[in-house]
């Protein structure tokens, strides 16, 4: 049977030894990446902004348990997940360290859906991911302390794990950019790209419309086959200057915070040991110690044991089918995706529509039959507001929060409707949801929602 | 087992990128997203023909209202109080027109927290005054100070300036009283000269910062001149209409929380505002003269809106809501909302439309955040 050949060969594939600098190399980029980027979010106090100030929290479905912890508690956790970063850069107590990271950062991201960013999402994943990796058994902390801990070399499923996510990450981008809107309208590069005509050298071109086509076909091509190239030898470099220039071109246009640095610094997972062994070499002259847990006079496998073995295929099996299936659950759900946004987030869809909203909320009294819009405006940050006015289950989220609100007030049934404006991709402004459904009686769950409109060209 | 296929995407990637170089060339006209646009331009038309002379005719203004005080401080005869509520609505009618402008010196003073709270409260300033707490420096006191304040003092009572007058002069704290609205003058007063000089070349120099301050993003003049449109657009809307016609409160109206509800100066104040709200549109300047403004870059970006061109459609509901407020001409809104506030209603709808035209599409088809915080997106 040629499929159990193929499944045999993969299997063995996985099994080769390879060197484990790499992956050594990846944690202390990684952490340190990590670390940059929270000491940047607490610098620019979005701590404070983000998780201490709101009265109002936006959780996700299923997870409305998860709620901040206030002041100091929210600055606390941001402490104890830079202190995790550093550790993991280090590889110091790194699996203790790893677990911390990845619960702390994602409770973080759980707590509020406004500040949902796919890049987050990323790095909640590659760091579920480490806990399961020896990343911190070669070049570390704890092979210093404990020189019986380190390992030179390791099968190659180890690497390959993070290869497949970082190029499942990129293969869905670009699947999600075929879409017309993206190919043959070139939207919504032609709304974004014209608002750069003042960035030097390259600015006056930005409102060229075949730039927009160049920009969008390019990003799809590059997304689609990046990892392939990445992965050939003699592409590898070519490839590696392309992520250079896409994540720098992406971090001078858009405003994407620390994500195209982070994912120029992944990518080095795709190369082999030599440079990881230059880089470490490198580090080495400048920190003058660590020799011992380096060199690589002595090699040592790393020793699978068969039952963790076990459990990690099956982990790692389960993850990236689940990987592979969520991105695509959207097509239980009728109507245009970037309209409804039903079965949007998780799928590696970045960057793909210009959707602004604004979203009207009116109270009624069934009792006096007395109406009203209702005061928003100071239970909501600018941030939540602008999110929640494209988005129909932050929509219906709120509605409830006011209907809780009014009930407090002395309203024993208030009806809440919401008159919610949006365009997408330029479309012009058009009634989003039906303003006659009173969503107070609406409940949200994983089933189409039939109070959105639907999109008409 | 990689080469061949790198090389075939590599090919592939070219291949597309050809069709992208004919696809520009069939489709150039109806496709082309407008000639450059000048930006730059359109700021330093903001900056040196709106912006600046607002800022220059209010200062003088708020001068003259300062002077006029002192006067009437000096003196409490009926003939300055009459000469100091002149100029009391004159510079209230010039703070209309810098509304808008909550950046650069003006964000630094919280200008518009300060000079225009409304409805102000009456209690407190009359306990201020009473005390003889003239200390306007905390949060607490933003609605005991500002235009709303002076509208209180120096209009009270609608008919009777005698009863206005006894205050400072018959009143048994009337020194404090004359005190209080010297002090409320002279912070408006301080403020005004602060921005103005923060502005002015000779001064702060912001007028070289905002129009070098390009781009897009949160931060860029653009980017806070889109913001404050729409953040003072939304007093109007709210503040200035709504709130007095009950629409916040399920339909029970509060005449007097409308602006300027004492001098009764309710009509020139919104039509000024609405006014203000069109020059900035179109780039209108002082002299009249139609300069690069945003409805230009809606222009030259050809976005379209189910009804038609953007450029024009907001052109149309700024002229809309012109006109249906010109029909309250003479009017005093307080009275006129108390006595049928449904003839409000069609003008607070094509405010309302407005709002969604300038707040989504606008800002949209410019690629500017609605975000008074910077924050990442992907």
């Amino acid at each position: 049977m040629t499929v159990t050949n193929t499944i045999k060969k993969i299997l063995s594939y996985t099994e080769q030894t390879v060197s484990i600098a790499p992956l050594s190399m990846f944690r202390i980029l990684f952490g340190a990446m990590m670390l940059a980027s929270i000491l940047r979010f607490a610098w620019k106090g979005w701590i404070y902004k983000l998780y201490i100030k709101p009265v109002f929290y936006f959780s996700y479905y299923g997870f409305e348990w998860v709620k901040p912890l206030g002041d100091p508690g929210m600055y606390i956790i941001f402490a104890v997940m830079g202190i995790a970063a550093l550790f993991v850069m280090l590889g110091l107590f790194y699996r203790f360290s790893a677990i911390v990271f990845f619960l702390t950062f994602t409770y973080v991201e759980l707590i509020d859906k406004t500040n949902y960013l796919n890049h987050y999402y990323f790095v909640s994943i590659i760091s579920f991911l480490l806990i399961l990796l020896p990343a911190g058994n070669y070049f570390s902390m704890d092979v210093l302390r404990r020189p019986s801990k380190r390992t030179t070399h390791i099968p190659r499923l180890f690497i390959l794990v993070l290869q497949l996510q970082l190029g499942l990450v990129y293969f869905y981008a670009g699947v999600a950019k075929l879409n017309p809107d993206w190919l043959f309208e070139a939207m919504p590069l032609r709304i974004w790209l014209p608002a750069h005509t003042d960035l030097p050298i390259i600015g006056p071109m930005m409102d060229k419309v075949w730039i927009a086509y160049f920009f969008s076909w390019f990003g799809a091509i590059y997304d689609l086959t990046i990892p392939f190239l990445l992965l050939g030898k003699k592409t590898r470099g070519f490839a590696y200057f392309c992520v250079v220039v896409f994540h720098v071109m992406t971090f001078l246009l858009f405003q994407i915070g620390m994500f195209p640095f982070i994912m120029i610094i992944c990518t080095l997972i795709f190369f082999p040991e030599p440079f990881h062994q230059r880089m470490i070499a490198s580090i080495q002259k400048v920190t003058g110690r660590f020799k011992r847990t380096s060199s690589t006079a002595i090699d040592k496998m790393y020793i699978f044991d068969p039952l963790v073995r076990k459990g990690l295929m099956t982990i790692i099996l389960v993850h990236f089918t689940l990987q592979l299936l969520i991105p695509f659950r959207y097509v239980l759900y009728p109507g245009k995706l970037f309209w409804t946004e039903q079965g949007f987030r998780f799928s590696w869809r970045v960057m793909l529509m210009e959707k602004a909203g604004k979203a009207f909320f009116y109270v009624r009294d069934p009792a006096t039959g007395r109406s009203g819009e209702t005061m928003m405006d100071n239970d909501l940050t600018v941030n939540q507001e602008k999110m929640m006015g494209t988005q129909p289950d932050m929509i219906l989220q709120y509605a409830h929060y006011l209907k809780k609100k009014y009930q407090a007030q002395g309203i024993a049934n208030p009806e809440i409707r919401v008159e919610c404006y949006v365009t997408l991709n330029g479309s012009g402004s058009r009634l989003f949801i039906d303003k006659t459904v009173d969503l107070a009686k609406q409940e949200d769950s994983f089933k189409n929602k039939n109070w959105i409109l639907p999109f008409e060209k | 087992m990689f080469n061949k296929k790198s090389i075939s995407i590599i090919c592939l990637s070219l291949f597309s990128l050809l069709i992208v170089q004919c696809k520009k060339k069939s489709h150039d006209e109806d496709l082309n997203s407008g000639d450059s646009f000048d930006k730059e331009a359109m700021l330093a038309n903001y900056a040196d023909n709106i912006i600046f002379p607002a800022y220059t005719n209010f200062k003088y203004a708020v001068d003259s209202l300062d002077k006029t005080t002192d006067n009437f401080v000096k003196d409490p005869t009926p003939i300055n109080l009459q000469a100091l509520q002149v100029f009391f609505v004159k510079a209230y009618i010039r703070y209309q027109s810098v509304s808008t402008f909550e950046l650069g010196p003006a964000d630094g003073e919280l200008f518009r927290s300060s000079a225009n709270i409304f409805p102000c409260d009456t209690t407190k300033i009359n306990s201020k005054i009473s005390i003889g707490n003239f200390d306007l420096s905390t949060v607490s006191d933003i609605d005991a100070k500002g235009f709303p304040a002076l509208d209180f003092l120096l209009f009270n009572s609608k008919q009777n300036s005698t009863i206005i007058l006894s205050r400072f002069t018959t009143a048994g704290n009337a020194e404090n009283a004359k005190k209080y609205l010297s002090t409320v003058v002279a912070e408006l007063k301080h403020k005004s000269d602060v921005i103005y000089n923060g502005w002015s070349a000779t001064g702060g120099n912001y007028i070289a910062t905002f129009k070098n301050n390009l781009g897009s993003s949160v931060g860029s003049s653009l980017g806070l001149m889109i913001n404050q449109f729409n953040l003072n657009f939304e007093n109007l809307k709210n503040a200035r209409v709504g709130i007095p016609l009950g629409k916040k409160s399920l339909g029970i109206i509060y005449p007097n929380k409308v602006e300027a509800f004492y001098s009764g100066q309710s009509f020139a104040m919104a039509l000024e505002q609405i006014k203000s709200i069109e020059d900035v549109y179109l780039g209108r300047g002082a002299n009249g003269i139609d300069g690069l403004g945003f409805e230009d870059y809606l222009i030259a970006l050809k976005t379209e809106h189910p009804s038609g061109q953007l450029s024009d459609v907001i052109k149309a509901k700024i002229s809309a809501i012109k006109q249906e407020l010109l029909k309250f001409q003479g009017g005093v809104f307080s009275e006129m909302i108390t006595q049928d506030p449904a003839q409000f209603e069609n003008l607070y709808q094509q405010i309302f439309q407005l709002t969604v035209l300038i707040k989504v599409d606008m800002p949209s088809a410019f690629g500017v955040m609605i975000t008074y915080e910077d924050n990442d997106g992907d």
